[in-house]
């Protein structure tokens, strides 16, 4: 997360990276798996509409095989539209 | 030939929003529907005396309206109300009034392990494509079938074909020689042993009795000698 709080970095199922933008300041703590909502812009990074913290107290989430999924899905968009 | 849905199947939101009536049902791609499962996360919760209406958002297109039943007899329990940025699953009936469609919940649970989210949407795409396949080889004989992973929400509706590519080298190639036979009878194990040099007897017959018994083929003038089922 950048000093400002209004920058972090995300890295995927995939080990890739992201860098996602907020238009105000993170206001809380955050760590482990967040799922983003938003745009991307053409200097590739994300513009955050939203973002969620996904509950790992009980189970940890398994990023690589949900990434696995997301290409799956994807192969299928007869069986999974995107509206 | 419609395969009625007496199943609870697990969809998107685009897809429910996509279904279209016919009478009383709801059919996505001829695809019969009624009870569903969808999961994503509260976007909101407005709680009235008989019922409280969220909004469950899945990302596959705006949030849809999850209605659910308050019981007013009984207090408390049943009648928390799930807080917006809470992922859930939610177990209903598809409802569509004035051209709007809605959801009447029997069942909201908030999500503890988020690895069920990967599963629902991998469930979503083998039930349709599996349900479809059935609704496309509705003249066939019925067949057993594994489905790994269905949750505990129930399964998709009856048989449908193997792949062909879920047998064995072996068993592919009995059955291969099995359908191209032209013979009425049919073909006889002795037939296939010469065909296949390769093959013990003991093979062919354990390739045989396997095919036999998930469908393939069926044996005609005595248990020597048989046809497939799948006859080109």
């Amino acid at each position: 997360i950048h000093p400002t709080g209004k920058l972090f970095v995300l890295s995927d199922g995939e080990g890739k990276h992201t860098t996602v933008e907020l238009s105000e300041p993170l206001e809380e703590e955050i760590s482990g798996v967040l799922e983003v909502v938003g745009r991307v812009t053409n200097q590739a990074t994300i513009m955050c509409v939203s973002y969620v913290q996904f509950r790992e107290d009980k189970s940890p989430f398994d990023l690589e095989i949900y990434n696995e999924a997301l290409k799956i899905i994807h192969e299928f968009p007869e069986y999974f539209p995107f509206g | 030939q419609r395969i009625r849905s007496q199943n609870i199947v697990p969809c998107t939101v685009s897809q429910l929003l996509a279904a279209e009536q016919v009478d009383e049902a709801f059919r996505i791609r001829d695809v019969e529907i009624s009870q569903v499962t969808i999961m994503g996360i509260v976007r909101h919760a407005e709680k009235a005396p008989t019922n409280i209406l969220y909004k469950v958002d899945d990302m596959t297109a705006a949030p849809m309206d999850v209605r659910q039943w308050v019981d007013t007899d009984e207090a408390g329990g049943e009648n928390v109300v799930v807080p917006p940025g809470t992922y859930v699953k939610v177990a209903g009936h598809l409802r569509s009034f004035q051209n709007k469609k809605s959801l009447v919940a029997f069942k909201i649970m908030p999500l503890e392990n988020m690895n069920e989210f990967t599963t629902h949407i991998l469930e979503i795409v083998n039930a349709h494509m599996i349900l479809r396949k059935n609704l496309m080889s509705a003249s066939r004989v019925p067949q057993s079938f594994s489905s790994a992973g269905i949750g505990d929400m129930g399964g998709y509706g009856g048989g449908g074909s193997l792949p062909v590519n879920g047998l064995t080298a072996h068993q592919s190639q009995v059955l291969n020689l099995i359908k191209n036979c032209p013979v009425p009878e049919g073909m006889s194990l002795q037939e296939l042993k010469l065909q296949l040099h390769n093959m013990s007897m003991s093979t062919i017959k354990q390739a045989v009795e396997f095919l036999s018994s998930e469908g393939h083929i069926y044996s005609t003038v005595d248990d020597d000698h048989y046809k497939s089922t799948d006859a080109e």
